[in-house]
């Protein structure tokens, strides 16, 4: 029996890096400090998992499938590669340079989450800290559309609430915790204060606390749903604020406004500089949507929704993201790894999703496997392989192999570097 | 009250994350998505009954789903967790964004007879399963 400590859980943006893993006879036993979800990964890890390679539903030795993945990808006009938020830097780096092989889009899960966020940094800039400095020295909290009480489990004891800092000795009484969202969250249920905004008008609530930070009361009685009293209020308690950060989430990148609702939260974190610290992170949901970023970014100089159609990397979102190509219909043909565009896109684009030739790895039977041409079974990182992951706030941490994977199987870098290698590059 | 005005957002949950943990095709999975939360004074408004099902509809699509009442909401506003049922009612326009409206869509919902689709007929419906 083996006990690993200081384990990187691979699921959310947190990375939590102090689970105790124990393994016997090759196989995961337990795990302790672990929230639901990431048990829930650990244990189950063998559960469900796809049996073989397959083309067509019909099982077939991996060098086939690699074979016929090949022959897709460096045939089609405009491939797309899409995923690669739920693995680490090394599939994404070869990920990335495949697409740049067949002359296709690559393309991450950002897309779909955090991309607006990225638009809006890309324009305005970015306060950044990192998640120990929040642990040792924030005294207000704001989390605004995020819920980490459903989908960061245990931000709040590690890093923003709970936690006990250098600064912070009391932990939860030396904070003070701010919630605005559009429902009584579980998050809205710790804080101090609930701020319930109307839905789609987070842009104006923004601009009015940048405005009254600067001393401007609002001329209207409620700002999207909110007294006015309650509005200037917030902006004296951010004011005040010794190390303040807003924690945002998909409340602001999926609703209306999508990239200015986070253009408007840096104004007012920027406004806010003039007075006191404050900064701003985006809760990011995949472990390594974040790598996702930094490697394609290092590689191309774009960080998602690049095209490598003329032989050099384009950047336009909007245009090579990847529910944009499947709409218009220009991707003939998709590699997804690590992710499930046909249980998270829109019901439209995952119809012209399955009328392609689609080459899938991934570890268990997803929607997406269900409609995938070519099915390739891989090894799941920070269980059976080990490489490198970003956290929310850009920190790398080891991710490490418990156990072996199943005979046969390997990692994404190592089958995408198969087809690269069957490709010719 | 046959027909229901809502605002729709979707959104994680954390049954759902450990749900996909253990398989797409597990019960577990399947269970923590395709239902909406809606609150419970629309519900009873409505005359919902426990176990029921509802169909959800956008100007995108709809879908057949189950229903539960959530304290989380206040009337008017509807919670889809992230899921393939969520999906059948989300359209894909992004604004040249690249990021589809997941959050506060006008949607109606009302009770239905119809069935609750698996995910292998939901995936079936969008063309899977055939190659």
């Amino acid at each position: 029996m083996t006990v690993h400590t200081d384990v990187v859980c691979p699921f959310c943006g947190c990375l939590c890096d102090d689970l105790e893993v124990t393994v016997e006879d090759g196989h995961i036993k337990g795990v302790k400090n672990a929230c639901g979800i990431s048990r829930s990964k650990f244990m189950n890890h063998d559960k469900n998992r796809l049996e073989s390679p397959t083309i067509d539903g019909v099982e077939v030795p991996l060098e086939k499938a690699v074979d016929e993945a090949a022959d897709i990808l460096s045939t089609s006009r405009r491939p797309l590669v899409y995923g690669l938020s739920s693995t680490e830097c090394v599939a994404i780096a070869k990920a990335v340079e495949l697409a740049e092989l067949a002359g296709g889009v690559v393309d991450n899960t950002s897309s779909v989450c955090h991309g607006p966020t990225i638009l809006a940094l890309q324009q305005v800039g970015e306060s950044k800290t990192t998640l120990g400095e929040v642990k040792n020295r924030a005294d207000l909290v704001i989390f605004w559309g995020s819920n980490p009480s459903q989908a960061h489990l245990r931000h709040v004891l590690r890093y923003s609430v709970m936690a006990k800092g250098r600064f912070i000795p009391n932990g939860r009484k030396d904070r003070y915790i701010v919630a605005v969202d559009i429902k009584m969250t579980g998050t809205a249920r710790m804080a101090d204060e609930f701020v319930r905004v109307e839905p789609n008008r987070d842009f104006e609530l923004l601009q009015s606390l940048r405005a009254a930070v600067r001393g401007h009361e609002p001329s209207l009685e409620s700002v999207a749903g909110v007294p006015r009293e309650k509005v200037m209020e917030l902006a004296e308690r951010m004011k005040a604020a010794r190390f303040g950060i807003v924690f945002f989430g998909l409340g602001l990148t999926q609703s209306e406004g999508r990239h200015m609702n986070i253009d408007a939260a840096i104004g007012l974190v920027a406004e806010l500089n003039n007075h006191t610290k404050f900064l701003l992170t985006p809760m990011r949901g995949h472990y390594n949507v974040g790598g996702a970023n930094t490697v394609t970014t290092w590689q191309t100089g774009y960080p998602y929704a690049v095209d490598f159609s003329r032989g050099y990397p384009r950047y336009n979102p909007g245009e090579y993201t990847s529910i944009d190509l499947l709409a218009k219909g220009e991707a003939d043909s998709a590699l997804i790894v690590a992710s499930d565009p046909a249980a998270t896109f829109p019901a439209g684009v995952v119809r012209n999703l399955a009328k392609i030739p689609v080459v899938t790895l991934d570890q268990k039977v997803t929607p997406t496997t269900m409609l995938s041409k070519v099915v390739i079974p891989v090894a799941t990182a920070g269980v059976e392989a080990e490489g490198t992951a970003y956290r929310m706030d850009g920190v790398p941490l080891r991710l490490r192999k418990l156990v072996e994977p199943r005979e046969g199987v390997h990692s994404d870098a190592e089958v995408l570097e198969m087809i690269i290698e069957r490709m010719g590059g | 009250m046959s027909k229901l005005n809502v605002t729709l957002v979707s959104g994680r949950t954390a049954q759902q994350g450990v749900g996909l943990e253990e398989g797409k095709t597990s019960e577990s999975y399947v269970n923590s998505v395709n239902h909406v939360q809606l609150s419970p004074d629309d519900a009873a408004n409505m005359k919902l009954k426990e176990g029921g099902a509802v169909s959800v509809e956008t100007r995108h699509g709809s879908v057949v789903v189950n229903w539960r009442p959530s304290k989380e909401l206040e009337p008017g506003m509807a919670f889809f967790p992230y899921g393939p049922w969520a999906n059948q009612v989300y359209g894909y326009e992004t604004e040249g964004t690249g990021m589809p409206m997941f959050k506060g869509i006008d949607a109606t919902v009302a009770p239905s007879k119809g069935k609750v689709k698996s995910i292998e007929e939901l995936v079936k419906s969008m063309g899977g399963g055939k190659k």
